[in-house]
């Protein structure tokens, strides 16, 4: 006999329930993004008085919004302290998989700011690791996607199983990053486009630009090039010029060691600016379409996909193409 | 230690910035103070990232509750109650802390108190001082926070007499420190700084001196920086040193004048900037001139602990308070004169 605290704060819904031997003794819910943490305590104090002996608790690891997803697993563990007993973490996204049945199927967890957690199953496997899409990218999956929220028994029936966790499951990175401290950003410099081929040759090996371009672009009208430079070294930078009544970046690159730093944030922030200046109508910009990593800035800074060009990267590597709106 | 043996068993917990803090008190007598900070993270930011300080937090606070548990020798059944910082604070933060305080309370059946940080800070005095407590100024100076406070009843009763209007004085450190390149958190560099200089070698404006108890440390922050691009060659040390001096200066000026007027001897400094050497210096000079009795609490139990939330806790269990609800609301500002939470 096993008695389970089921926990899940992976979505907008606080799910608590107990399950014992596979079977819901009490379940309650509660619908409300931003009040986790006061509704969550209400809940178990509430299925408790059902039945108050508990040998485990599972708890949904995510992914997640944050605040949300913290606020369960610290409630979850803390009562496992308490009251001596172990503790699960299972993915929530494999919770939602686990109540569906259909041959083939997405699950998505919202992730805000336009985006959706996704995890894609054939005949009850999973076949894809769990990635970030686009709210817009939805649509184009051809099989059904499913969001809604893990249920009690769901989060139970997954202790044991392989996909089991102990760390929350993020998938991004900390993104809410102050300016850069120690870094200086100023427009290009002929002694610049030596170093900044270096670095986009370390940042693109197989398809940098050459020398050349740089040379080019230097000699160019109608630009603005910017480094950021730490300690005299250059170690960003970012091209964005006027294409008619828009302007158009060009490219936005950061050394690998100097990323998740606000550098790349800057940098976009001041291309922004100066295009209000060349009184345009948007900011366009192309980016691999697998680039995942950079997506979220963007779309943070305003942009929103509009098109994806086949092959723009060369054979295979599509592009997407952004866009962000300066006339209100 | 105290003698002061009595008193309920509280463990308390702290998220509300950058330390994942667990404290354990029997009455006035502290058994356990554990501490994790993710403040080396924050360093290149040169501030703290609230995200990054919530993931710390869900990541150091279990083992940080069994060192504290481990540390003070009892088990998590002889509690008599468990206290949580509710607020102030970073919301993401202070919600680990509510959160894994409500686990804990459900789990062992034992009442959870929400209290607030900054009564925390002065609550902390009570740990080493096993008499009587009597009415007393409170200075509480920190990276948040810069304020005058009328202590009737710490748990109970405190009056804000006076508060920063912009920057509070931990916030002047950190930017004098960013302008003379010296690291983050940048009280404690500053203070290392001005030991090589001479505190009077340049003489700063203090702002708003006399009329009231409020403070302004912005046109310091101002001054100070034009003197730096006016004078670039200016000795570093005595620059610190004159800036610490005049923040030093009109807190004490301001907090030593509310003890004149409301009758009331005895000063209590608290907060992380009460760590700051030069001001424990003058305040111990200002308040032997004054007869009035100076309490500031050892430096590990100034900046962010467990040990203030613990003792804060147990003087409103003492006191008769009832419990917060189950579910209490974290809030990330909250006035100083709402000790608890219902
Ligand atoms: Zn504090």
């Amino acid at each position: 006999m096993t008695t389970i605290l089921a926990i899940d704060t992976a979505t907008d819904r606080t799910t608590v329930g107990i399950v014992k031997d596979g079977i819901v003794i009490s379940e309650k819910y509660h619908d409300d993004p931003l009040a986790h943490g006061e509704i969550l305590p209400q809940l178990v104090a509430h299925v408790l008085a059902t039945e108050n002996k508990i040998d485990a608790v599972a708890v949904g690891m995510g992914p997640g919004p944050f605040t949300g997803l913290r606020v369960g697993i610290a409630f979850a563990q803390s009562f496992a302290t308490a009251r001596q007993i172990p503790w699960h973490g299972v993915d929530s996204l494999r919770a939602l998989a686990w109540m569906r049945s259909e041959p083939e199927f997405v699950v998505a967890i919202d992730a805000r700011r336009r985006e959706f957690f996704v995890q894609l199953y054939r005949a009850g496997e999973l076949l894809t690791p769990t990635r970030i899409v686009q709210r817009e990218e939805l649509t184009e999956f051809a099989v059904p996607v499913i969001s809604g929220h893990p249920s009690a028994l769901a989060i139970a029936s997954l202790v044991g199983s392989e996909s089991e966790v102990r760390e929350p499951i993020y998938i991004r990175k900390p993104d809410a990053y102050p300016a850069p401290k120690d870094v200086k950003f100023r427009p290009w410099l002929a002694t610049d486009l030596v170093p900044i081929y270096g670095l986009e040759k370390a940042c693109y090996p197989d398809d940098p630009w050459s020398l050349a371009q740089f040379k080019e672009e230097f000699a160019g009208k109608s630009r603005l090039y910017l480094v950021a430079e730490s300690q005299g070294e250059v170690v960003g930078y970012a091209g964005v010029m006027v294409l008619g009544d828009v302007t158009d970046i060009l490219t936005l690159t950061v050394a690998p060691e100097f990323r998740r730093r606000g550098i790349a944030r800057e940098l976009l922030k001041r291309m922004i600016d100066w295009s209000r200046n060349q009184k345009v109508e948007a900011v366009m910009l192309e980016m691999r379409k697998g680039n995942v990593e950079a997506q979220p800035l963007y779309l943070a800074s305003g942009f929103r996909k509009i098109s994806e060009r086949a092959d723009y990267y060369g054979a295979g590597v599509d592009a997407i193409v952004m866009r962000k709106e300066l006339k209100a | 230690m105290s003698t002061f043996t009595s008193g309920p068993l509280v463990l308390g917990i702290e998220t509300s910035c950058d330390e994942t803090a667990v404290g354990i008190v029997r009455g006035r007598t502290l058994l356990a103070n554990v501490i994790s900070s993710s403040v080396n993270e924050h360093a290149r930011f040169g501030g703290v990232v609230p995200e990054i300080a919530s993931r710390a937090h869900l990541e150091a606070m279990q083992s940080v509750i069994a060192r504290a548990l481990d540390e003070a020798k009892v088990s998590l059944n002889d509690l008599d109650a468990i206290g949580v910082t509710a607020g102030p604070g970073l919301i993401g933060a202070l919600l680990v802390g509510t959160s894994a305080a409500s686990g804990l309370a459900l789990g062992l059946n034992k009442p959870l108190f929400g209290v607030n940080h900054l009564s925390s800070h002065l609550a902390v005095d009570a740990l080493t001082d096993t008499r009587e407590i009597k009415p007393a100024i409170g200075l509480l100076v920190s990276g948040g926070h810069s304020s005058i406070i009328e202590l009737r009843d710490v748990a109970r009763e405190v009056h804000v007499l006076g508060a920063t209007i912009d920057d509070a004085a931990g916030e002047a450190f950190d930017k004098i420190a960013r302008i003379l390149d010296l690291d983050f958190p940048g009280g404690p560099a500053i203070d290392r700084l001005a030991k090589s200089g001479n505190p009077a070698a340049i003489d700063f404006p203090r702002g708003l001196a006399e009329s009231d108890y409020n403070f302004s440390f912005s046109g310091l922050k101002t001054a100070v920086s034009r003197y730096l691009q006016k004078s670039p060659q200016v000795h570093r040390g005595d620059l610190a040193a004159s800036f610490q001096e005049a923040v030093v200066d009109v807190l004490l000026t301001k907090a030593l004048a509310a003890c004149k007027e409301t009758g009331i001897d005895r000063l209590i400094i608290a907060g992380g900037v009460a760590a700051n050497s030069r001001l424990r210096e003058v305040a111990a000079e200002r308040c032997a001139v004054m007869k009035i009795e100076l309490r500031t609490p050892p430096i590990a139990l100034c900046t962010d602990n467990g040990a203030m939330v613990a003792a804060m806790t147990s003087l409103v269990v003492s006191a008769g308070v009832k419990p917060s609800a189950i579910g209490l609301e974290a809030m990330s500002t909250v006035p100083l004169s709402q000790p608890t939470w219902a």
